[in-house]
């Protein structure tokens, strides 16, 4: 029988260590947290039949069978581009994996450790940036995100307040969350506005830092989710892509420039589901730098660069009270950095009612992933199937 | 890792190694496609409208615009440590059917804003430029005022 539907039934982390200090293997963190979110499932990790992952990561499914004990490798496969922009696309792959009846069990993961890939440059920028950057003193996100940012605020009048908002909202979030790397910091107004430089306009606590970790999830035909589990996370939608004029890598001469690539994906998810921003209860965003989740609430059509200001407050995206809360983990900033896998675990965790900020009554999550990338990825959560 | 969008070698295998001949010669290169004429950029190898594969490459004026641009503090590329603070632009091309091109900015950076204009200065090729040939671009006081 073909399913019907895609649903999450488990999820496994590692904690988020300091770059360069797990304690562990980048593939035995990754082999740990596929565990976690086997047992999580109620399912034995030999039955993964589908691995997915994307940008850089080294963790090929081959190299997973061996020590997982797999009995039937079905599916392995990876979303190219840099950076987390593939982190919710590869939900959608997991997703026409198991639709297509090419596999049944597939595991989406990221797994990082300097130990195994390396330093952050290598990790995450696979060649981005060329001579027509490094030339001139340009070799890092920081910088290409800066020059993208700038644009946002100084020509399209998004206010910087957007930006510190994001930043507040996502460290508030990571003060209630145990594991949080960011939880005993207090991003008060002070703290963020005296905090250094890193490429102006980009502050420190605009920022994230990569951490060594793993993250999976699980995912199955929604029709056996609801026998393993009695909180099958529904996947109503998903995709994966960029809408031109002018997308993909162009050395800053993509089109529109302080776009963020998720207006197509966006677009096709919410088409296919019916739903608009105004369904959604809690997003959960891909934050490299605060100005790429900005970008994409405007492209995910939940404010525009006029209302910006007024929508991106620290109240409204806080949980439980604000109308729009975002990454309730602390997510990429200040829950921990693994390429926004981290986001699509949250989602799983709110909608089962686990996080540690609970949006009340929340029904369905959206994850987007790698915002200004040269493509990105929108995935979109339920607590129930689609209609 | 993968390699970066234009590897190839040897470097004069490149798709954009006329660009630096270009700047090496004291002139600003861009490519163009012979067929329609549209300014191609950043340099491939095929014309995404009309599909040719055939170009030239067109010298323009080294003046633009700032499109965007950021202010570095820390030593991203180590060639540039002893620079820090310094600022990058991306210079927009009118004349070029609006290409971008990054650079450093040199001289006073009071007027640094989206749209300020700016004069190009060929600078040779030196170990803080990947021994390449550049062109640091400062703000064009008069025409700003």
């Amino acid at each position: 029988m073909t399913p019907r539907g895609v649903a999450a039934v488990g999820y496994g982390t590692t904690p988020y260590y300091k770059r360069g200090t797990s304690p562990h293997a980048e593939r035995k963190l990754l082999l740990m947290a596929i565990d976690d979110a086997a047992a999580m499932a109620g399912i034995d990790p030999a039955d993964i039949d589908g691995f997915v992952s994307y940008g850089a990561d080294q963790q090929d499914g081959p190299r997973l069978t061996g020590p997982l004990g797999t009995r039937e490798l079905r599916w392995s496969s990876l979303v190219w581009g840099g950076g987390g922009g593939g982190s919710a696309g590869a939900i959608a792959q997991a997703e026409a994996a198991i639709l297509s009846g090419q596999a049944e069990t597939v595991v989406v993961y990221r797994a990082t450790a300097e130990s195994t890939s390396g330093r952050l440059s290598s990790a995450v920028i696979q060649g981005v940036f060329g001579v027509q950057y490094r030339a001139h003193g340009i070799d890092a996100p920081a910088q290409a995100l800066g020059l993208r940012t700038q644009r946002l605020l100084e020509a399209d009048g998004v206010p910087a307040s957007a930006l510190k908002a994001v930043a507040q909202a996502s460290y508030h979030h990571a003060g209630r969350t145990p594991h949080a790397v960011g939880r005993d910091v207090r991003l008060t107004d002070e703290a963020y506005d005296d905090a250094r430089l890193i490429a102006e306009p980009v502050r420190l606590f605009d920022s994230s830092r990569e951490n060594d970790a793993a993250a999976a999830i699980i995912f199955t035909s929604a029709e056996r989710a609801r026998d393993l589990t009695s909180t099958p996370v529904h996947l109503l939608g998903s995709a994966y892509g960029a809408l031109g004029p002018r997308w993909g890598e162009l050395d800053e001469n993509h089109e529109p420039y302080a776009a963020s690539s998720q207006a197509a994906p966006a677009h096709r998810v919410w088409k296919r589901t019916g739903l608009t921003a105004a369904d959604v209860d809690v997003v959960q965003l891909y934050v490299n730098f605060t100005g790429p989740p900005v970008s994409a609430l405007i492209d995910l059509g939940f404010c525009t660069a006029d209302t910006a200001g007024e929508v991106l407050t620290f109240e409204n995206l806080i949980a439980p009270s604000g109308s729009l809360p975002i990454n309730t983990s602390g997510g990429d900033l200040a829950e921990g950095f693994l390429h926004g896998m981290g986001n699509a675990v949250e989602a799983v965790r709110q909608l089962r009612g686990e996080s540690y900020n609970p949006v009340p009554d929340a029904r369905v999550c959206l994850v987007a992933g790698g915002p200004i990338s040269e493509l990105s990825s929108v995935a979109l959560f339920s607590t129930e199937p689609p209609a | 890792m993968t390699n970066e969008r234009d590897e190839v070698h040897p470097f004069e295998g490149r798709v954009d190694s006329p660009y630096w001949d270009g700047l090496g010669a004291g002139e600003l290169r861009i490519q163009r496609c012979q067929r329609c004429e549209r300014w191609s950029w950043p340099a491939d190898w095929r014309c995404p409208a009309c599909g040719g594969y055939e170009f030239r490459w067109e010298r323009v004026e080294p003046v633009g615009r700032v499109y965007s641009w950021i202010r570095s503090h820390l030593p991203f590329v180590a060639a540039y440590a002893d620079l820090v603070p310094y600022v990058n632009v991306l210079v927009e091309l009118p004349q070029a059917g609006n290409a971008r091109i990054m650079g450093l900015l040199t001289g006073d950076e009071d007027g640094i804003r989206i749209g300020a204009p700016l004069t190009g200065e060929f600078r040779p090729a030196s170990p803080r430029t990947a021994d390449l040939p550049v062109l640091t671009w400062s703000i064009d006081a008069r025409a700003a005022a």
